[in-house]
């Protein structure tokens, strides 16, 4: 009986523990730096979801502004999925 | 209490949190497939390798953790662990040196972590497989040890 239980239950119940957790939490999205240039304010930074990256079929904008991914122009021009 | 009985609970113990950890990693890599992707590809040095490593990451992490749960593999899959992790955290202080701002490609809220923070977890995790092969081990030597007497 209690071989069973370490054989079976325990770890059927981890597992069943660590895929209702896996459903129950969400990705969390991890925020990253992004630049953008404003006329007469000149590069402004603000914090976007790592959805954007060098590649994608969008273009990551704030306020609709391109981001790019430093301050300057021949950096990367975000994109996202 | 005999201390066979405590070194296979204590090895059963570290199973049991191993499996916890890459049952919910590799679930969570899954379910997300395209997002760890990816992020993958937004690695450095790893980039090249996305599409492998987020099909094979969560693929080794479930076949680790089938064989924690078979006395005979046991001592292996914890080799296996101490080693997965390992390189993990290798490649965290690689990429820290690389620098401190790229997101993190892991699964569920550990994403959640900084990068120190997720050393602290790994390093953690390490001590328990670490464990594991010396409980396991001790276990086995004492099984050995009553079969010839």
């Amino acid at each position: 009986m209690k071989s069973y239980f370490l054989k079976l239950v325990l770890p059927a119940f981890a597992i069943l523990l660590a895929v209702g957790l896996a459903f129950a939490t969400e990705n969390e999205r991890v925020a990253q730096e992004a630049h953008y240039f404003l006329p007469g304010q000149g590069w402004q930074t603000v914090m976007v979801e790592d959805d954007c990256g060098a590649s994608g079929n969008e273009a990551c904008e704030y306020n609709g502004i391109q981001l790019y991914s430093e301050r300057d122009f021949g950096s990367i021009a975000l994109r996202k999925p | 209490m005999s201390n066979k009985g405590i070194h296979t609970k204590l090895a059963t113990l570290s199973s049991l949190l191993l499996t916890i950890l890459f049952v919910y990693t590799a679930v969570s890599k899954l379910v997300h497939l395209d997002l760890f992707q990816w992020r993958l590809e937004r690695m450095p040095y790893v980039a090249p390798y996305a599409t492998l490593i987020s099909w094979g990451v969560p693929f080794l992490e479930l076949v680790i953790t089938g064989l924690l749960w078979f006395r005979r593999y046991r001592t292996m899959a914890f080799y296996a662990s101490f080693i997965l992790l390992g390189l993990f955290t290798i490649y965290i202080i690689i990429v820290l040196r690389y620098s401190d701002s790229i997101p993190c490609s892991c699964g569920g809220v550990i994403s959640a972590l900084g990068w120190k923070d997720h050393i602290l977890l790994n390093i953690t995790f390490m001590v328990f497989a670490l464990l594991g092969i010396l409980w396991s081990k001790k276990q086995y030597n004492m099984q050995s040890h009553q079969n010839t007497t």
